[in-house]
């Protein structure tokens, strides 16, 4: 039978990455802000990609790449404060007006990695992007996970798909391309 | 939390009345719907109750449906009862709805694995209470072998096909398994899977009738059949009665799995094992490099795969369960907690390598034993995410204990694959969840967590064709790959339709 206990739910809303709770209280609250501190990436990735955050994060999610580029950008040292900028302004747009403009190149170029790693599935360091002039080609950068390579925002974008990797039916080749709306701008169920 | 919870059960009135609920609808199919016909008991028991308090009647609260014996005879669900998107979990939607599939997962292997004779699982008479089951009475089922005849003709409903190198052998009760590539080879044609005894595992393909009759009357059990056929291929779905219009249970397809059993050195496994005495039909070149010939073997079940059509999942519902004594998981390696004997490892072994393809030749000869000292060392890959795992284990510990005593206490759920979004435009496979799942005796080489690369029921099912000219989706089933030419003769293709051009080529079912 089913124990319902927050610590099982928070188990099971960690998903993927987050996965089992240790029986603590202080890892359990741990566990707690870091969902809450998710929701508000997601929010905030929403509003520096274009990207519907129901598009980003489906209710229903069994991929879960947020977990991956959450924790991406987590190890940077500019997180916290883009994090606290993020706390403090009134809604998602003006928190990533702030970001993307902002003075100190550690927050400013992080947003800009995670907008790149959302569209790309790339990780580039902001300390790299920030460099004038800019390098060519960007090093170093990473594929954040096999899933990331697959889920980049940029192939919907495109109407396309990645290299050796489809979720159209066979055949679809010789089809038109569905809508970019298709693609990018329905809402998703449920 | 618990408190109130507790409080909650307490003053309870357990709203969910149809507790093991079935639909009642007696009227005879009509002649529109021969292929999918009304079914009389869907079992649309749900996998929770809710639990209301008199005062205070705007709180409810969820507790898991008590898993009892009265569930061991509730029947097959046609379709999965996994709506709900807050529950057992909260609000966390897609743990509510993964437990709703597997509750429906562990419904359907009791339902299917029940005796053929009407009996309850677990109550046959023989060993640990095993029977024939459900499936292997071609009342039922029929295997692969039977519908895609080798002349590519019309097979029959009802009629039992025993090969004349198997006739002498022949006796009550036996099943007949015919040798062809895919009863050994792993998909992908990664090689075979070799127990500890050094036998070959085996592999069967069966469907429901609905299914059959599918193939039957739209002329798809051969290749030029397939060619003659203009349309999508769309199977029948299961699905709850609703108002005045009956359930259905659309079409179900199960691939299984066996090891060979010894009688007299595995006669300890026995009442381990649901059991079948087997005749192994090799029908010789070029589907198999020996025979013709025909032994007869013991087998013992250890993997157990069921696809269901059902309306919310055009993309099938996909249940997978093994015999739990089949091999370690990873964690069960690292800290050596190990039985003594598993089909599928060695924990003596220590420099044999995991999950590693046997050398060449893979064909197997009519002993059915391997020509080397290879046998298979095969380990759990830790695939599913965590708490589908611990969501599982607490089912398997449930249905396991209402199974105690007999053979089918000793087979496990590893979970179900479903559609999150089954009507998605852009993403043909719906999006399945969770997004790998491998069987280690099915599966055993592709597990992992990589796209495309490693095991997913549905990632891979979606790419099936049939044999048109220029190949078309077959919905996402590779049985209809297994169709073969008329009369052993197969003409130039037929002029080229092209490929559907909606969409995903389903029928989409409005969202729940």
């Amino acid at each position: 039978m089913i124990d319902f206990t927050r610590r099982k739910v928070l188990g099971v809303a960690g998903g993927t990455v987050v996965g089992e709770v240790s029986p603590t209280g202080t890892i359990e609250r741990a566990a707690a802000d870091d969902a809450s501190d998710l929701n508000l990436f997601v929010k905030i990735s929403a509003a520096l990609t274009g990207i519907g955050e129901k598009r980003l994060a489906p209710d229903v999610d069994p991929i879960q790449v947020k977990h991956d580029y959450f924790n991406q950008a987590k190890s940077d040292p500019g997180f916290e404060p883009l994090m606290q900028i993020a706390r403090a302004a009134p809604d998602a747009n003006s928190a990533a007006e702030k970001i993307m403009n902002n003075a100190d190149p550690q927050i400013k170029f992080l947003g800009r990695s995670i907008i790149l790693a959302w569209y790309l599935g790339v990780w580039y360091e902001p300390t790299v992007l920030a460099q004038v002039p800019a390098p060519f080609p960007v090093n170093p950068m990473k594929v954040v996970s096999p899933v990331a390579y697959t889920q980049g925002w940029v192939w919907r974008v495109a109407q396309a798909h990645p290299m050796g990797y489809s979720e159209q039916r066979f055949g679809y080749w010789s089809d038109e391309p569905l809508s970019l709306d298709d693609f990018i701008k329905n809402p998703v169920k449920p | 939390m618990r408190n109130r919870q507790t409080l909650a059960i307490g003053f309870a009135v357990v709203l969910a009345a149809d507790m093991f609920a079935r639909s009642t609808w007696a009227q005879a199919p009509t002649t529109a719907d021969k292929i999918n016909p009304p079914v009389a008991n869907c079992n649309m028991t749900k996998d929770f109750v809710v639990i209301s308090n008199p005062s205070d009647p705007a709180h409810q609260t969820f507790q898991s449906q008590p898993v009892t014996a009265a569930l061991l005879k509730s029947g097959q669900p046609c379709h999965q009862v996994a709506d709900n998107k807050s529950g057992l979990f909260g609000d966390n939607g897609l743990a509510n709805l993964q437990h709703g599939f597997d509750f429906y997962s562990w419904l359907t292997f009791v339902a299917l694995n029940s005796p053929a004779d009407g009996k309850i699982i677990g109550k046959g008479l023989r060993p640990g209470g095993d029977a024939q089951t459900m499936w292997e009475s071609l009342k039922n089922y029929r295997p692969l072998a039977d519908v895609m005849l080798a002349d590519g003709s019309k097979p029959t409903w009802g009629t039992r096909n025993v090969p004349p190198p198997c006739k002498k052998l022949d006796g009550p009760g036996k099943i007949v398994l015919q040798v062809g590539e895919a009863s050994w080879n792993q998909p992908f044609k990664t090689g075979p899977l070799i127990d500890q005894d050094s036998n070959y595992a085996l592999f069967d393909i069966l469907m429901n009738k609905p299914m059959f009759d599918f193939i039957v009357q739209n002329g798809l059990y051969s290749k030029q059949g397939q060619e003659r056929f203009d349309n999508d291929i769309i199977f029948p779905s299961g699905e709850n009665p609703k108002g005045a219009t009956p359930g259905k249970m659309g079409a179900v397809m199960v691939k299984v799995s066996w090891r060979i059993l010894d009688a007299a050195k595995d006669k300890d496994l026995m009442s381990k094992f649901h059991t079948a005495d087997a005749l192994v039909f090799f029908p010789g070149p070029p589907a198999t490099k020996a025979g013709p010939a025909c032994v007869e073997k013991k087998l013992g079940l250890i993997g157990f795969h069921v696809g269901h059509k059902t309306l919310f999942a055009p993309q099938w519902v996909w249940t997978s369960f093994e015999h739990v004594n089949n091999v370690p998981t990873e964690a069960d390696v690292a800290a050596g907690t190990l039985l003594d004997r598993y089909s599928f490892f060695d924990k003596n072994c220590k420099d044999c390598s995991r999950n590693v393809t046997p050398p060449d030749p893979w064909d197997p000869p009519t002993s059915l034993k391997f020509h080397s000292e290879h046998r298979s060392q095969v380990v759990r890959t830790k695939i599913l995410p965590g708490p589908v795992v611990s969501e599982v284990q607490d089912l398997n510990r449930d249905f396991r204990a209402v199974l105690k005593g007999t053979v089918w206490e000793n087979y496990e759920l590893l979970t179900t694959q479903w559609p999150s979004d089954h009507a998605s435009k852009t993403d043909c496979n719906g999006a399945p969840a969770p997004t790998y799942m491998a069987n280690t005796t099915l599966e055993t080489y592709s597990q992992g967590r990589v796209p495309l690369a490693s095991s997913s029921c549905m990632s891979c099912h979606g790419n099936a064709t049939t044999q048109h000219v220029p190949a078309t989706p077959s919905d996402f089933t590779f049985i209809l790959e297994k169709a073969q030419c008329e009369n052993g003769k197969c003409g130039p293709p037929a002029a080229g339709k092209q490929s559907a051009k909606s969409n995903c080529g389903f029928a989409v079912t409005a969202p729940r």
